[in-house]
């Protein structure tokens, strides 16, 4: 077989071939390549690539809505670095990002490793628990504006019930308390992409091992930590940092339950620009209010990616 | 992890108690979803009662969602962009993951590297932008403005994953077959691809998710009924003035969220595996 | 059930919209540059009759008078600010819009100047409302048409407020605070919104705000003048009224919350507009018979309330503008436009003194501090002139977080300090 391949290679061609063939070309390793990824390298140039580059533009200008842009430089910056409510949104963004990032890490791997075992019913229970990943993020939050109502809250109702506290404490009013609601909506949603990303990944981790650390005489929490964790590192840095860029920009969870408030205890650097370049009319500032959110993010990541190269042994 | 056999109650311990647990934080609001499309305005805004029981139930919600709105056109549009620009996403996702795991070639590393970048560019940074960029094409309250522009989000996710899974696959089926004189694109078609179907139904799941719940271009770029979809349809219709439609609000949570839902129990199975044999691996 | 216009541009809209005018044709002048189709932009509004009203009786109307269509475009609620910024960006869009708030102001220089038309409008109908000025002149000339004002005033509970021996709604502020201090403790406590809605928070806080003799800036548009004793005073009763008599989760309210409170009979009095009452007229019967609306109270330096202002501009993009002009001047006759007031019950309130005593402010009563409040309405920022400091500093959400953060236990001097950094680095000139 191989032998009948390798001499019609080796046969010289019948007929005589033109110097150049364009078939030939495109079948060259860089050149197929090449013209492979130009259309979707195109596309997303053109509607990231060009668009971002329009916004740090607009950030420079002063560019009310439906008048011409002046460039002023550096001028809304140095606005927004004035601006009390700027720094507040900033603290905010980052305590969301990393309370709502630390819980849903370990809730995620906890549903993983309970996930992980083999019982009745299990692909139903998988799906049911993705629920909160897939109906419309605007729609569940709607019905958490019902359920954080402290008159309507079951944790409000057995509190009065039980003569603990009336009325209740008061969910998205109390501004400590808004935002520790809020950080409890972003886990709940959330939780089941980590959870179910993470199950894939110990569904990767060969038996073997286990039962060699078993022989070993490890215990149950060593085989945890010292097989599980190494191996589903680069797992957890992944989907944290996938996590972490949607947490870091979300919008609509606050947008529907808080708007913001109270005094801004709950207000996101997404919010805000979309607050002060739509209703303010301030494409310029608002565009400076959401380029901000660039440089503590490619730090973030950047970390996360230099504390995985460490790790990579 | 195997289960070990200590008996029922390390299994209740390690499984039936945190399951049950997870399923509540996961389900409850699902139930108050339920209950709340379910229950008369009467008993909805009364809290002398129980709040989580329904005491005359009716479907009076569900019949005016469906008659009375236009959650039937949202639907059928949220369906229709999630599926156009999931086609999109995957179809570019490949071009650009096939030769970036499959071959090699100069450049590679900065495509790598611009790929990734593009996901650090969040939403609410490029929405006044490319708010301007739909307005200037024309392209506004059309479905087309979403269908171009979800695909950014997706993209890069689905280049990544199909990357990740594309490594794995063994190369002795395409070496094979080039020796046989396929071109690479038919190496490509015919050979390598139609082995990675884990790897297209786990990005396809994703990437369609993702684009039947965005929010904010579609809050942008669509301000008339007909063209809404489901996420901006419903807030904007079924809230008006000051008063939210709750019944009707939940009632289109569920019908918004049920069918898809089940559709995934078919396919979890298969996103599970797409992951494991793709993106996951270190 | 809706038709699925799938992929609908705003020119297919036009072509439809053109082809229905076709028939028209028959009366028509047969001049080429004749105008046969207008398009009005609109947001939906909360009452359905009013919507409903325009397009099935006002628009066959003007057609058979003049053989132009009206195309009566809604958009979704929420959205006309964001449709209205496209058609000024892109140079292309509807005819004739609503507008909102100072609407006519961010996108002044892509409306017409229709001073002509509102002169002879507010002459015909016993003259226009000072502060429906305030939401339309910008630079000495009309940019809109005022249309009607969605106001705010207080709701009441008569029945709760009678429990606790007040039988007519406070008339001070004092007053005020007292009742309220009775209806907490009899477990009725009072629903003012001091989040990030639009309506409700900005219904009571400004009139607060003024009538105390503060205000955030001079006339002149420069002089940042918040940090005064006067509002130092408002601050003060603000949080004391907070502890006093409203429920906490006030704090973090949007519009919604005080309607939800009230069916679910919650709060015991609320800043609204018409939509409690006509909300629980149709759907809570018990609850409406005791729902009041009374005036804002009145404190050292007057009485206020907030000035909701919805008008209609034309873009002077659209090559109908005379047109469009003389749709505006048939509408805004008492002939069509009292009709249309009133399929709407009195939700909108009209800015021309002829409606004073029209027949739409006695089918219900109680709608009628809606009518008294337009006399000392304003809008957010008054007394600075419209313009887009104002615009931003309600965006900015300045006062309502200056009240808002003294209730949860700022300082007075703080959140002052506060407010004013904030509106001096808004009113910056340049």
């Amino acid at each position: 077989m191989a032998s009948a391949h390798t001499e019609a290679l080796q046969r010289p061609a019948l007929r005589p071939r033109p110097a150049f063939s364009l078939r030939r070309w495109t079948e060259r390793e860089g050149v197929f390549s090449w013209l492979m990824v130009i259309p979707p390298a195109l596309f997303l140039v053109a509607l990231v690539g060009y668009p971002f580059v329009y916004g740090i533009w607009l950030s420079l200008e002063d560019r009310p809505v439906a008048r011409a842009g002046v460039f002023i430089g550096l001028g809304n910056f140095i606005t927004d670095l004035h601006d009390p409510v700027f720094w507040q949104v900033a603290r905010n963004t980052f305590v969301y990002t990393f309370a709502a990032t630390a819980l849903k890490m370990v809730g995620g791997l906890a549903l993983a490793l309970v996930m992980n075992q083999e019982f009745r019913f299990k692909n139903l229970i998988r799906a049911v628990m993705l629920l909160p990943f897939i109906v419309p993020t605007v729609l569940s939050t709607i019905a958490w504006m019902w359920i954080l109502d402290p008159s309507f809250s079951v944790v409000n109702w057995f509190l009065i019930r039980w003569g603990i506290a009336n009325p209740g404490p008061s969910w998205l009013g109390n501004p400590s308390l808004a935002m520790f609601s809020l950080i409890m909506v972003n886990t709940w949603r959330g939780l089941p992409f980590y959870a179910i990303t993470l199950l894939a990944g110990l569904q990767t981790i060969s038996p073997e091992l286990y039962e060699a650390a078993t022989i070993d005489g490890a215990s149950t929490f060593a085989r945890f930590r010292y097989v599980t964790l190494p191996l589903l590192k680069p797992v957890i840095f992944i989907v944290t940092m996938f996590s972490v860029i949607f947490t870091f920009s979300d919008f609509q969870l606050v947008y529907v339950l808080t708007r913001g408030g109270p005094a801004n205890a709950t207000h996101l650097f997404a919010t805000y620009a979309f607050d002060v370049a739509m209703s303010g009319g301030q494409f310029g500032l608002g565009a400076s209010i959401a380029l901000s959110m660039l440089p503590p993010l490619a730090l973030l990541i950047a970390g996360m990616a230099w504390y995985m190269r460490g790790e990579k042994s | 992890m195997t289960v070990e056999k200590k008996g029922w109650r390390t299994r209740t311990l390690k499984l039936w108690l945190p399951l049950g647990f997870f399923m509540i934080f996961n389900l409850f609001p699902f139930y108050w979803m339920t209950i709340t499309s379910l229950k008369p305005n009467s008993e909805l805004y009364s809290r002398k009662i129980m709040p989580l029981v329904v005491y005359h139930p009716t479907l009076k919600h569900f019949v005016d969602l469906l008659t009375e709105t236009s959650f039937l056109t949202w639907t059928y549009n949220t369906m229709l962009v999630a599926l156009v620009s999931t086609a999109i996403s995957l179809i570019f996702g490949v071009m650009l993951a096939y030769p970036l795991a499959r071959m090699r070639f100069a450049g590679a590393a900065l495509i790598s590297f611009a790929v990734a970048a593009t996901y650090l560019v969040p939403q609410p940074l490029l929405f006044i932008p490319l708010a301007d960029i739909i307005n200037r094409l024309g392209l506004g309250d059309t479905l087309t403005s979403v269908i171009l522009t979800y695909p950014t989000l997706l993209v890069p996710f689905c280049a990544w994953l199909l990357m990740g899974y594309f490594k794995s696959v063994p190369h002795e089926l395409e070496d094979a077959a080039r020796i046989d004189g396929a071109t690479r694109l038919q190496t490509m078609f015919r050979v390598f691809l139609p082995l990675c179907t884990p790897g297209f139904i786990s990005a396809g799941i994703f990437a369609f998710t993702l684009a039947q719940n965005e929010f904010l271009y579609a809050l942008i770029f669509l301000t008339k009924t007909d063209v809404r979809t489901v996420p901006v349809g419903a807030i904007a219709e079924l809230v008006r003035g000051d008063v939210f439609y709750w019944g009707q609000l939940m009632a289109a949570a569920l019908l918004g969220s049920i069918p898809v839902a089940i559709i995934y129990s078919f396919f979890v199975e298969h996103y599970v595996a797409g992951l494991t044999s793709g993106g996951v691996k270190a | 059930m809706a038709n699925i216009m799938r992929a609908a541009s705003r020119r297919d809209v036009l072509k439809i919209a053109g082809l229905g005018g076709a028939g028209a044709l028959l009366g028509a002048n047969a001049g080429r540059a004749a105008t046969k189709n207008l398009t009005f932009m609109h947001e939906s509004s909360f009452i359905q009759t009013y919507d409903d009203f325009f397009k099935k009786t006002l628009v066959p109307e003007y057609q058979k008078a003049t053989g132009i269509a009206v195309d009566y475009q809604l958009i979704s609620v929420g959205s006309l600010q964001t449709r209205m910024a496209t058609a000024a960006e892109t140079g292309n869009g509807p005819d004739m819009t609503l507008a909102f708030f100072n609407w006519p102001f961010l996108f002044d220089e892509k409306l017409a100047d229709v001073s002509d038309i509102a002169d002879g409008i507010g002459k015909k109908n016993g003259g226009w409302y000072d502060s429906a000025k305030e939401a339309v002149v910008v630079n000495g000339k009309w940019k809109a048409i005022p249309f009607g004002n969605v106001g705010q005033t207080m709701n009441w509970r008569s029945d709760w407020f009678a429990e606790v021996g007040v039988k007519d709604f406070p008339d001070t502020w004092d007053a005020f605070l007292e009742a309220g201090t009775k209806l907490k403790k009899a477990g009725h406590p009072f629903g003012l919104e001091l989040g990030h809605g639009f309506g409700d928070n900005h219904g009571w806080l400004y009139p607060l705000l003024w009538s105390f003799g503060g205000r955030e800036v001079e006339p002149d548009g420069k002089t940042i003048v918040i940090d005064s004793d006067e509002t130092a005073r408002a601050v003060d009763y603000c949080r004391n009224l907070f502890h006093a008599a409203i429920l906490e989760d006030c704090l973090g309210w949007t519009d919604v919350n005080n309607n939800k409170a009230w069916m679910s009979e919650q709060i015991s009095c609320t800043n609204n507009a018409e939509s409690i009452l006509w909300f629980a007229k149709k759907q809570f019967p018990d609850i409406a018979e005791v729902t009041q609306q009374s005036l804002n109270p009145q404190g050292p330096k007057g009485r206020f309330h907030i000035l909701a202002p919805w008008s209609h501009a034309i873009y002077n993009f659209s090559p109908n503008q005379q047109a469009s002009k003389d749709f505006l001047v048939w509408l805004m006759d008492p002939k069509q436009i009292e009709r249309w007031y009133a399929s709407a019950d009195s939700y909108y309130a009209p800015y021309l003194h002829a409606y004073d005593d029209a027949p739409l402010w006695h089918v219900e009563p109680r709608n009628l501090p809606y009518r008294d409040s337009l006399k000392t309405s304003h809008l957010p920022g008054w007394p600075a002139p419209i313009g887009r400091a104002q615009a931003e500093a309600v965006a900015k959400y300045v006062v309502v977080d200056m009240f808002a953060k003294a209730c949860t236990g700022k300082s007075t001097k703080e959140v002052i300090a506060d407010a004013a950094a904030q509106l001096k680095q808004i009113y910056k000139p340049g």
